[in-house]
């Protein structure tokens, strides 16, 4: 008997051809669960990436512990290679042979690189990452660590090294150390020829090393295996995390945000979907049961008619989410100067099963309830036409003074409460998210202008060049040449001096650090959470981390402890200044000993009106020559955080958007469906398809209006939060102008975007159901 | 008495004239309707006769507009309508043509007023114009009082006077009527047929598709009868 085994074949066959028959609505659970499963893996990825970001890139980069400069002429290479057996050590890299050389890229100083020669990118410790191009492997070759592209070489640009015997080295590459081991690389015969050397490097992994005072008793260890003076410098691990650490989890609020509206929009279109789906299929099952179909044969045959379309959309959505993952998760690495990022195995499988297993629950109640029905029970409820309800609105309607066309399209909602609410809260779910995404990229617009003083302080000269620092000290005569030369600028409207170094708080454990300018600074656009901007001698302005260490609050004295003084000032306002190190800002007067050659740090310039910031840039850097460390740069906006942030603001918005409008698609084909003879009768009478498109467009333009009303509050206090979130990990306060973001005007243009989603998504099913011919109509039931 | 002469050529004032029509839905199928032609001149009455599936209900939803033909022309109301775009059609249908279906198509969500009215507005008539005219329409349907009520609680007489109603609401010229009383009792088919005979008493151009000899017979001034597809011959009714 091979009867038993077929019938269950069979049903689902006859389902799949149910399927095909509704192969619109294939199409759209289809669609709907690639954008979903797109989106969860996306957003998986991206909480993946941000949660930790750097202690990921650490492990899968062999990152080195300590970072030990040895001088070679008083230690053996073999003397050095028996430090890989010391207890503790887990692993070891070199000795790398480098050099520290003074550079210059097309014809303006590019500052000091430490260069190390390495044979190859990998190893047992500090793997370096390729981002762009390829290892140096010959002579004249260089590659440089951090990002490509953002204002500096590309691939194929001369860096020349100064004071050397005129070497020139190509940049054939752009790679990524977790801890910044080197400025660059070179192939190791390169070393010899950049000049003098600065000894070599050893790259260690410790069995302990999670804290400061681990690290030093490693290093002591390593120290004291060497013969005395071979170890000449120093760089823990710790420097480089604790310099991460404070973008590590910025995003996460807003990704979480973004996760949770897709997730919650994707069960609601998929359970309505399904149940759709199962519900305009009634009459076949009743038909398929009547001719001997099993209730469990219906409920398979049902659930493998979601299942097919869903597994494929699911399917193709994780691909598709692999794929949007990879120059946004480039663009994360870049951002927190990890080298690279990836998918995470977990998120490709837990996103489309996810996806999956809230499909299969969704269908399974419609499903049972399909099993269940008698076959004259499925059939009559598959004949019978939704209506009943709406009476009343349609006599309203046509009490208004509209277009017949536009008072039936706004009373049909009212025919279908439950799935006119399934639309209202796709079309809310995506307007929030679109608003949402406005609002953020503002704020964090906002902020970036704030924190780098983009728009008040259109240039800055500071040291050049990726090797500038704490070991590149420009004299007191070449600061007095930069003062000089912009003063001697037209262009210059105003400028400061600004000197940084560390001063000692009573109260403050550790260091922080102290900013102190010459002049007005009250044009410096310094963005203000709470009280003001000093004016006057004896007043300081601090950032949160500072008030939350010190447990002071605006308004408080504070005393200060400069090094060359003790002073006392008033804290008279909370500055935006995103880190968890404390941070205090005053005038030179107020902070004495700040102002040195040694802690000049930079000048901010404003320009007059009509001068443009490059050509000011030019000239101010013609006036200092090549030879001098400081260089004048234009301020670029937003640092790349803000970037990311704001282009995967974007794209988390578009697909959410995307999946409303595919929710919104989806309940206005099933009311066509339901309505198709109707329709037909409104053509019959001489509706024309213009007519016919503004009523079934008119059917969402009700919830829309509703789900505005609801989006616009809800996507401010969405942003609010999330943008209070986001300063709260990065240890800041917000100015009230971040989140102020939304005047009325602007919330009034972008509430249409519930109108937007809601007619772009009824366009589709308004246009059908308007070339339908009304012979076809009326036949079709 | 039958003709069975297969063509029926029109004169000049014809308001209805099908040439050389051929229906197919589908392109490898027996058609529809096969190289069919006829007239009906302004005031008839003709009745379409034939069996289920002869094509009669596709030559009215040709002449109505509702349908396109694969092959001829479709004149009515001296304009050729199966060149038209959806638009057009439309328009022409609200303001030429007048239709009753077998089962009414009445829209359940509107009260009998508004279901009269509809064709009115979809036209542009004036607000006042229309309810005017729908107040006399149902008052000569005998079905003023209903004018609140919605369909779905009439009985199939009354559905049939609404939809009745609703086809002359624009005074369209040519009036057609598929199975009219298919959908009814003898006696209330009865009623119906006296109230469609009265309107073509007092000059409505009506197209009446049945498969009742009897009432093609009794309402009608002549008689097209179509057999799979084709003209089968025509004849004379009461009405002549």
């Amino acid at each position: 008997m091979i009867w038993p085994r077929l019938n269950w074949l069979s049903s689902v066959r006859t389902a799949t051809g149910g399927m095909l028959r509704h192969k619109v609505q294939a199409v759209v659970l289809g669609m709907v669960l690639l954008v979903s499963t797109a989106s969860a893996t996306l957003g998986l990825a991206l909480l993946a990436a941000t949660s930790g970001p750097f202690q990921h890139a650490f492990n899968a980069q062999d990152g080195a512990h300590l970072t030990v400069t040895v001088n070679p002429a008083r230690a053996s290479a073999a003397h050095l290679a028996r430090t890989r057996s010391l207890p503790g050590v887990t692993g070891m890299a070199g000795p790398f042979g480098q050099a520290t050389v003074q550079t210059q890229w097309q014809g303006q100083p590019f500052g000091q690189l430490t260069l190390a020669g390495r044979s190859s990118p990998g190893g047992p410790v500090d793997d370096v990452v390729l981002t762009a191009g390829r290892w140096a492997t010959g002579p004249g070759q260089i590659v440089l660590n951090g990002p490509a592209g953002g204002g500096g070489p590309a691939l194929g640009d001369v860096v020349n090294v100064t004071g050397a015997r005129g070497v020139s080295l190509t940049v054939v590459g752009f790679g990524s150390s977790i801890t910044n081991s080197a400025d660059g690389w070179v192939a190791p015969a390169e070393v010899p020829l950049l000049g003098p050397s600065s000894g070599a490097q050893l790259l260690y992994r410790f069995a302990s090393s999670g804290t400061a005072s681990q690290i030093r008793a490693d290093l002591a260890e390593v120290t004291g295996a060497l013969p005395p003076g071979t170890v000449t410098g120093a760089g823990s691990w710790l420097a480089a995390e604790s310099q991460s650490e404070g973008n590590g989890a910025i995003m996460e609020p807003f990704v979480v945000a973004f996760a949770l509206i897709g997730l919650a929009m994707a069960v609601l279109i998929v359970a309505n979907v399904v149940s759709g789906a199962v519900a305009a299929g009634y009459y076949r099952i009743g038909v398929l049961k009547s001719i001997g179909l099993t209730p469990a044969q219906v409920v398979v045959a049902y659930l493998s008619r979601v299942g097919v379309p869903a597994l494929a959309g699911c399917a193709l959505g994780v691909v598709a989410g692999n794929l949007l993952a990879v120059p946004v998760l480039h663009q994360s690495a870049d951002a927190y100067g990890v080298g690279s990022q990836t998918v995470p195995w977990w998120a490709s499988v837990l996103a489309p099963t996810g996806m999956l297993v809230l499909t299969v629950l969704a269908a399974f109640g419609p499903a049972l309830r399909a099993g269940r029905l008698s076959a004259t029970q499925a059939i009559a409820a598959g004949r019978a036409p939704a209506s009943g309800r709406g009476y009343g609105a349609y006599r309203l309607a046509s009490r208004l003074r509209l277009p017949r066309p536009v008072g039936m399209g706004l009373a049909a909602p009212f025919t279908r409460p439950a799935r006119t609410l399934v639309s209202l809260a796709a079309i809310a779910f995506g307007a929030t998210a679109v608003i949402f995404a406005f609002g953020l990229s503002s704020s964090l617009g906002r902020a970036a202008g704030i924190q780098t003083l983009s728009a008040t302080v259109p240039v800055q000269v500071q040291q050049q060049g990726p090797g500038g620092g704490p070991n590149q000290v420009p004299t007191a005569a070449q600061d007095a040449a930069v003062t000089a030369a912009l003063r001697a600028q037209p262009g210059t409207a105003r400028f400061a001096e600004a000197y940084e170094n560390q001063v000692k708080v009573p109260g403050v454990s550790g260091a922080v650090n102290a900013w102190a300018f010459s002049g007005d600074t009250s044009w410096l656009g310094y963005g203000v959470i709470t009280g003001r901007w000093y004016d006057a001698p004896g007043q300081v302005d601090v950032n949160t981390a500072f008030l939350n260490d010190s447990g002071l609050a605006v308004g408080d004295i504070v005393t200060v402890n400069t090094g060359s003084a003790q002073v006392t000032a008033r804290i008279v306002g909370e500055v935006f200044h995103p880190s968890s190190d404390p941070t205090v800002y005053g005038s030179t007067a107020t902070l004495p000993g700040l102002a040195s050659a040694a802690n000049a740090d930079e000048w901010d310039v404003a320009l007059r009106p009509g001068v443009t910031a490059a050509g000011y840039v030019q000239s101010v850097n013609a006036a200092l020559g090549p030879a001098s460390p400081w260089g004048a740069t234009t301020q670029k906006g937003g640092g790349k955080f803000y970037t990311i942030a704001i282009s995967l603001i974007g794209l988390l918005s578009l697909m959410v958007a995307v999946a409303a409008g595919l929710g919104v698609l989806n309940t206005v084909l099933m009311t066509t469906r339901d309505r198709v003879h109707d329709l037909g009768i409104y053509k019959a009478l001489g509706m024309r398809p213009g007519q016919m498109l503004t009523m079934v467009v008119c059917w969402v333009v009700g919830p829309a209006v509703i789900a505005a009303a609801i989006a616009v509050p809800a996507a401010v206090a969405l942003n609010t939060a999330t943008v209070h979130a986001m300063a709260g990990t990065a240890h800041t306060g917000i100015p009230a102008s971040v989140t102020a973001v939304f005047p009325p005007s602007r919330l009034a243009l972008l509430s249409l975007a519930a109108l937007a989603i809601a007619v772009v998504g009824a366009l589709a099913p308004a246009s059908w159901a308007a070339r339908a011919r009304p012979a076809v109509a009326l036949r079709t039931e | 008495m039958i003709d069975h002469s297969v063509t029926d050529h029109g004169v000049p004032g014809d308001v209805i004239r099908v040439d050389g029509v051929t229906k197919a839905y589908q392109s490898d199928g027996l058609p529809a309707l096969a190289d069919v032609s006829m007239s009906v001149a302004a005031g008839e009455v003709v009745a379409v006769m034939g069996p289920s599936g002869s094509g009669k209900s596709t030559l009215l939803n040709l002449i109505a507009g509702l349908d396109r033909p694969t092959g001829g022309t479709v004149t009515v109301a001296g304009r050729r309508i199966d060149t038209l775009g959806e638009s057009a059609l439309a328009r022409f249908r609200a303001r030429h043509v007048g239709i009753i279906f077998q089962f009414f198509n009445l829209l359940d969500d509107l009260t009998v007023e508004d279901n009269v009215l509809l064709p009115a507005q979809l036209a542009g008539a004036s607000r006042r114009q229309a309810r005017a005219r729908a107040g006399e329409l149902l008052e000569r349907m005998g079905i003023a009082d209903f004018r609140d009520s919605y369909p779905a609680r009439m009985s199939g007489g009354q559905r049939q006077r609404v939809a009745i109603a609703r086809a002359l609401v624009n005074e369209p010229e040519v009036l057609l009527a598929d199975e009219p009383t298919g959908a009814l009792d003898s006696a209330t088919g009865q009623e119906i047929g006296r109230l469609l005979r009265s309107l073509a008493a007092a000059g409505q151009t009506l197209v009446l598709v049945t498969h009742d000899p009897e009432m093609a017979e009794r309402y009608a001034a002549r008689v097209v009868h179509i057999v799979d597809g084709r003209l089968a011959g025509t004849g004379v009714g009461a009405l002549r």
